[in-house]
Formats: C-alpha cells, structure tokens, sequence
C-alpha cells in the first residue's frame, strides 16, 4: 500500500518537474507562436488597418472572397506554384546526382563534401546581392555566353527569364543541404546487396533503379517534402533582385502577404492571404504524403509476394 | 533536491518571461540626467539609430533643445532602428498605436503625412506665427499640411537633379539653358539624338534612365506629369479616376515610351552606366553630387533644370520630400510638442544635418548660412530648383498603392510596351479599392 503511494507520488513530482521545465518553452512558444496564429485567424474576418485599429469592422469572409478576384493575388499564386515546379525536381534531382556522384569518389570527398554545401550556409540577401552581379548584361554569364557566340541575355531584367533565372539560383544554393542528407542515406545501403547485383550482372542503371532508389525511397519522400514546403516560402530572393517585377512576373504568395500587410497596413487582407496560403501549403503535403506513402506500400506488398 | 531547485528557477524563468514583456514606465525628475523638477517632459523617436551621422545630429539637437528651454521642457530622445525598405521604425510606430505607447513627437516620411493625419496618429501642430513660417521652404509647408493644417515640419529636404557628364555635352555640342528656361519634352528629344552619336561610341546610352520597385521611380518621374498639366490624384488625396488617367498623363506615359523606342535609353538596367562615363544624363537624388564628387571624380557633373511638358506653364514641379517631425494625437502638451518640432526642423539643426549628411536644409537661413549652396555650382541648381519649383509627392492616405501603381505602370507600358490606357485604368481600380475605407462616411 505504500508503495503503491511513493510510486505514485514520485509519477505526479516528476511530471510537475517535466512540466516546470517546458514552462519557458511554452510561455514563449504560446506568446510568440500559438495567439499569433489565432489572431492571424481572426483578422482574417476583418478590415483591421494597421494605422487606425477603431475603425475595425467585421467582414466575415469577404476577405477571403476579395483576396481570390485581386489579380495581384491569383498571379502570386501562380507565380508560387511556378516557382516550386521548377525547385523541387532540380534542386532533388540536382542533388541526388550530386550524392552518387561524391559517393564515388576517394580522393578529397571532404573538399568536395563542403565545396557543395558552402551555398547552403550563405546568407540568402548575400548570394541574391551576388547573383545579381553575375546575373548583369556585363556579368559573369553573359560574357561566358557571349564566347558561345550568343548574345547578352536579360536574365531577372526580363519578364519571361526572370522566375527561372531566380528558380535555377535558389536550388543551386539549397542543394548541398539534400545533397549531404542523400550521402547518408547512400552509405546507410548494405553493400552486400551491389555485390549480388554484381554477381548476377546487373548494369550500372538496373543496380540504380532496384537497389538504391528502392532503399532511399524514404529519404526521397522527405527531400521531396520539404523542399516543396521550403521554395513556397520564396521571398528573399526575388524582393532583393528584382523586388517582385519585372511586371510582377517573381512576385510571390509571402512577398504578397508582406506588401499588403507591412506596405500598405491593410492587416485583415494580409492575414486572409496567410491563411489562404497556409492551408494550402498543408493541404499539398497531405497529398504528397498520401500519394507516396501508397506506392510504398505497394512496394512493400511486392516485396512480400516475392519472398 | 537539485532538480526541484532547477524546476523552481525554470518557473520564475518563464513568469520573468511573461512579466517584462508587459512593462510601461514614465520618467520622473531626477530619473534621466538634465530632466529636473519643474520641467515639462517630451519623449521625441527618431527613425535612426545613435551610430550615424544622421543620429548624431538628432541627439545634438535635442541636447541644446534642453539647454535652451531649461526649467521650461525636457526632451527625452529615443533612437529607433529602420532597415531599408522603411521597415522596423514604422513596425514600431504601427504596434504603438495599437498598444497606446506613442512618444509625443515622431517623425514621418513626407509621402506618409497625409495617411497618419487621417488616421489620427498625429495631430495638427500649435499655431505658427507668420514669420515663423516664412523661414520654411514653400515645399516643407507644402508637404506638411493637409487638409488646410499644418502637421508636420521636415528638418531636410531633398530633391532630384538631371544630372549631365559636362565632357559629353561638350563634343555634342550642347549647351544647358537657364533653371527658369529649361528644356521642354520636344527639345530634350533633340538633344539626345545631338548626344547619342557620341555616346554609342563608348557603347553607352544617351540616357541612363530605370524604373525600379520602390519609392524611387515615382519620386524621380512624378515631375514629368506634373508639369506636362497631368497628376496622380486629385487635391482632396481622395479621387484618382479621371486625375491618375487622364488623357495628359497617357501623354506622358507614350512620352517615356518614345524614348526608349528611339534608343536613348537602354531596356535593361546597366549598372553604373552614368558613372562609368557612358550616359550623358541620369536622374538621381541629390546625394549623387556627392557619390560623384568622391567616388567617380572623373566625371565632370553638371546639373541641368528638370525637363518639362510642351505646354508648361511656369508651375511647381520637382521633387522633393524627406523625414518631418509630428506631434502624435497621444500627446498631451501640444504647445510643449510644437516648440520641440519648431526647434528639431528649425536652422541651427537644418545647418548641422547639412553640414554632416550633405542632406539639403529646409530653411532659407540653413541655406545661406552654408557656403556650399554659394559656391558649388550644382548645390546651387539644386537648391534653386528646389525653392522655386519644389512640389510635394501626392499628398493623399493610400500614398503606398498610388507609389506602386505609378512604378508598375511606367515599368508596364514602357518596358514591356502594355497598352497604357487600360494600364491607367487598372492602376485607377487599385488605388480606389485602397480609397473605400475612407470614403465610407462620404457617401
């Protein structure tokens, strides 16, 4: 019986103390994250201006309609989605190809190792300043270009090269990070199943397809997930080069949100378009979690079947 | 025994945490140094932080502020961070005026005066006399009055110059005409195709002209439709359909066109290229004397008068605009705030901004007393410029979107050739959907 009441008692003390111990993080996180989101959702129903919160008035979801007929809005919107279109299968790609190429190698992997992920420690405003140099009709590429004889091209000066100039910028600078998470899960991979595939003959390009892709499947789904969610969150790079033009042309969802909130102090508008792009954010990850785990696990009812 | 010790401290951690954040406090006499018993206290925030030139001037203000009404006021200086898109100072002007912790004068860019006097952040100033007034510059009073009252005075003033490469013009054969005859939009045509054999020869252009995001390209460009009889919105800062695009300003819209049509200026920004010595003409903000004069002392600079519409008619026209100071609705010793305005916009501290920031006064006084508006020939232009043809941004609440829309449209329909009317037309919708919450009540 009494030992039945010091377990408990020693249970309820080491919660308190668990607990006193999340306390700051909690206070903190509450203040600075939980009521910022509640109240971003409350806003969003109203017309509060920044400069004069009396005037506030409950709209509702008109907002939410108004923000859908703004042209400004609808071409952030696709402009964003352009944006992850082209990061997410380069910047992925880019650096898988980039990890079995230093997997490869046996002199200097550390060089070469920290030589990729450089970018990736680089302050974003800085390799923006620096890009637009190289971006410039007397920069680096387009005297490189002009060699091959081809002529000054505009780059972020022009609507149509602008959001890919800046697409193919941020996924060289973002690949290095997937690049060292693909190297782990590279070396993770029994070595002993490359040897079965070389007894058995196996190609070059059949050993890549059956054994490794297969193993850093999960890897991959999680690379694929996050550099989504990372390059919707395009805002840095375009506000320093080009400041959303030209025409609007890299003028994305959070650069939209900014302006209309920061710029214009129309906070019930900005925060009806944080919402907006929230929801959407989380509702894609669903989906693409949805849809890899399912060929997952028919792989892995395949993979029983076999056996 | 240890670990309820460390829960405890986590606790009181975590109530600190939640307590600081929830502090106001009001200096009494005796608290700061110089503020005794007796003394009115004024709490002034400034847009800059102490480190600067620009800071150090403020804080030498006030300082002799104090010195002069000692026993009568104190003012309590705070230096306020703004990073460059304006950002951080006016963050902390917005959260004040929904928590209620407003300074009793602050100070307002120019463009934004109108906005914050509608939305009762700041207030009309104390009555000035008539030859307290007279010292200002007419484009400080200008800019600082809205709706008939005063509000704000500016400390500087700035404007744009046309700036010219003296060597350029020299083998074009051109010759610059007098501030008060300045060249119309047919003339500055023929003057570019004089100048532009000349410049293709360095692979330059004639003119080194962009439209970037941002505040700069209304700024540099308002006047061309100023004074070809066109503005942005309508003298009330309520109406923009019918002023904003009106058939004068599509005028001068296709005016900008045919100057990149023609080739006088290049489609793509080329960085530097009036520096390098490769533009004959470059619109740029006054501190580019002084960029010149120090880092490019190769260029021999010229300013030339702002070019103006076919039809003008001798009316204001440059540009100018720059930080003023305000009294807030919050604060409650008006007559206490106006003197602090006075004397931080007055000529002692317009001279001393000048002397340090080679930022242009905003009283006659500052400007006689610094010789360089005597001898430097282009501080001379400058300042000419601005005290006869100085004409205020449009004075109006939703500034912010007027300013955008003006950039795209320019970067539209000149950069990429979109038909200007239905440009005008879109801008127009904008800005009225900015105008609705404050036209609510006059209907």
């Amino acid at each position: 019986m009494n030992k039945e009441l010091t377990v408990k008692k020693k249970k309820k003390s080491e919660s308190l103390l668990g607990m006193a111990f999340f306390g700051p993080a909690l206070v903190l996180l509450t203040v600075f994250l939980f009521i910022p989101m509640i109240l971003t959702l409350i806003f969003s129903f109203t017309d509060f201006f920044a400069l004069n919160p009396e005037i506030t008035h409950f709209v509702g979801l008109e907002n939410y309609f108004q923000i859908f007929r703004d042209e400004d809005f609808r071409q952030a919107f696709g402009n964003t989605v352009r944006f992850v279109l082209i990061i997410v299968p380069l910047q992925g790609l880019g650096a898988l190809g980039l990890a079995l190429l230093i997997n490869k190698v046996t002199y200097c992997k550390k060089y070469f190792k920290v030589a990729f992920f450089v970018p990736v420690v680089m302050s974003l405003a800085v390799v923006s300043t620096l890009w637009i140099q190289i971006f410039s009709p007397e920069g680096i590429l387009n005297s490189i270009l002009g060699n091959f004889g081809i002529a000054p091209q505009p780059f972020i000066n022009s609507a149509s090269q602008a959001l890919p100039s800046i697409a193919i910028m941020s996924s060289w600078q973002g690949m290095g990070y997937q690049m060292i998470i693909f190297l782990g899960g590279l070396q993770a991979i029994n070595p002993a199943l490359y040897e079965a595939a070389e007894m058995d003959h196996a190609s070059g390009w059949k050993k890549f397809k059956d054994i490794t892709l297969p193993e850093l499947k999960p890897l991959c789904i999680f690379v694929f997930i996050t550099i989504t969610i990372g390059a919707f969150r395009m805002l840095v790079q375009p506000m320093i080069m080009t400041g959303g033009g030209p025409s609007h042309s890299t003028y994305t969802m959070v650069y939209d949100i900014y302006e209309t909130g920061t710029v214009n102090w129309e906070i019930g508008l900005a925060s009806t378009m944080a919402i907006v792009f929230a929801f959407f954010v989380m509702i894609l990850t669903v989906i693409q979690t949805v849809v890899t785990k399912e060929r997952g696990n028919k792989h892995a009812d395949k993979k029983k079947k076999d056996k | 025994m240890r670990r309820k010790l460390s829960a405890v401290i986590a606790l009181m951690l975590s109530a600190a945490c939640f307590l600081t954040g929830c502090q106001t406090s009001v200096p009494s006499p005796g608290d700061i140094e110089g503020y005794d018993d007796g003394e009115e206290y004024l709490s002034i925030w400034v847009h800059t932080i102490e480190d600067t030139d620009e800071g150090r001037c403020y804080k030498e203000s006030v300082h002799k502020f104090n010195e002069a009404y000692n026993g009568k006021y104190f003012a309590d200086i705070e230096f306020i961070p703004r990073n460059d898109s304006g950002g951080g100072y006016s963050d902390k002007i917005n959260a004040s005026v929904m928590s209620g912790g407003l300074p009793d004068v602050i100070t307002v860019d120019g463009p934004n005066i109108a906005a914050y006097a509608v939305n009762n952040i700041i207030q009309p100033l104390a009555p000035l006399t008539e030859s307290e007034r007279s010292e200002y510059l007419e484009s400080i009073l200008d800019q600082g009055t809205y709706n008939g009252k005063l509000y704000a005075l500016g400390a500087m003033e700035s404007s744009v110059g046309l700036y010219y490469n003296k060597d350029i013009l020299k083998s074009a054969g051109v010759t610059v005409p007098e501030a008060d005859d300045p060249w119309t939009f047919t003339e500055f045509l023929e003057v570019l195709e004089k100048v532009k054999p000349v410049v293709e020869k360095k692979s330059g252009y004639a003119l080194d002209m962009t439209f970037p995001v941002g505040e700069a390209t209304i700024y540099y460009y308002a006047p061309f439709f100023w004074s070809n009889g066109g503005d942005m919105i309508d003298e009330t800062g309520l109406v923009a359909d019918g002023v904003f695009n009106s058939e004068k300003n599509k005028e001068t819209v296709e005016y900008f066109r045919t100057l990149l049509d023609k080739g006088y200026m290049s489609a793509v920004p080329v960085d530097k290229l009036f520096e390098s010595g490769r533009a004959a003409f470059k619109f740029d903000g006054a501190w580019e004397v002084n960029t010149i004069y120090t880092s490019y002392p190769d260029i021999d600079l010229g300013v030339a008068p702002y070019i103006v519409g076919d039809d003008w008619n001798g009316e204001r026209y440059t540009p100018t605009g720059s930080w003023a100071f305000a009294a807030t609705s919050k604060t409650e010793n008006i007559e206490g705030a106006t003197e602090l305005v006075k004397w931080m916009s007055g000529a002692e501290s317009g001279s001393l901004l000048c002397q340090k920031t080679k930022s242009l006064p905003s009283t006659y006084k500052a400007f006689e007393e610094n010789d360089i508006f005597q001898t430097d020939e282009n501080f001379k232009a400058l300042y000419y410029q601005l005290s006869k043809y100085g004409h205020p941004r449009p004075k109006t609440p939703v500034y912010p979107q007027v300013s955008t829309s003006f950039q795209q449209t320019l970067e539209n329909c000149v950069l990429s050739g979109l038909d200007i009317q239905s440009e005008l037309n879109k801008s127009v919708e904008r800005i009225n959907a900015k105008l609705k919450r404050y036209t609510y009540d006059n209907e």
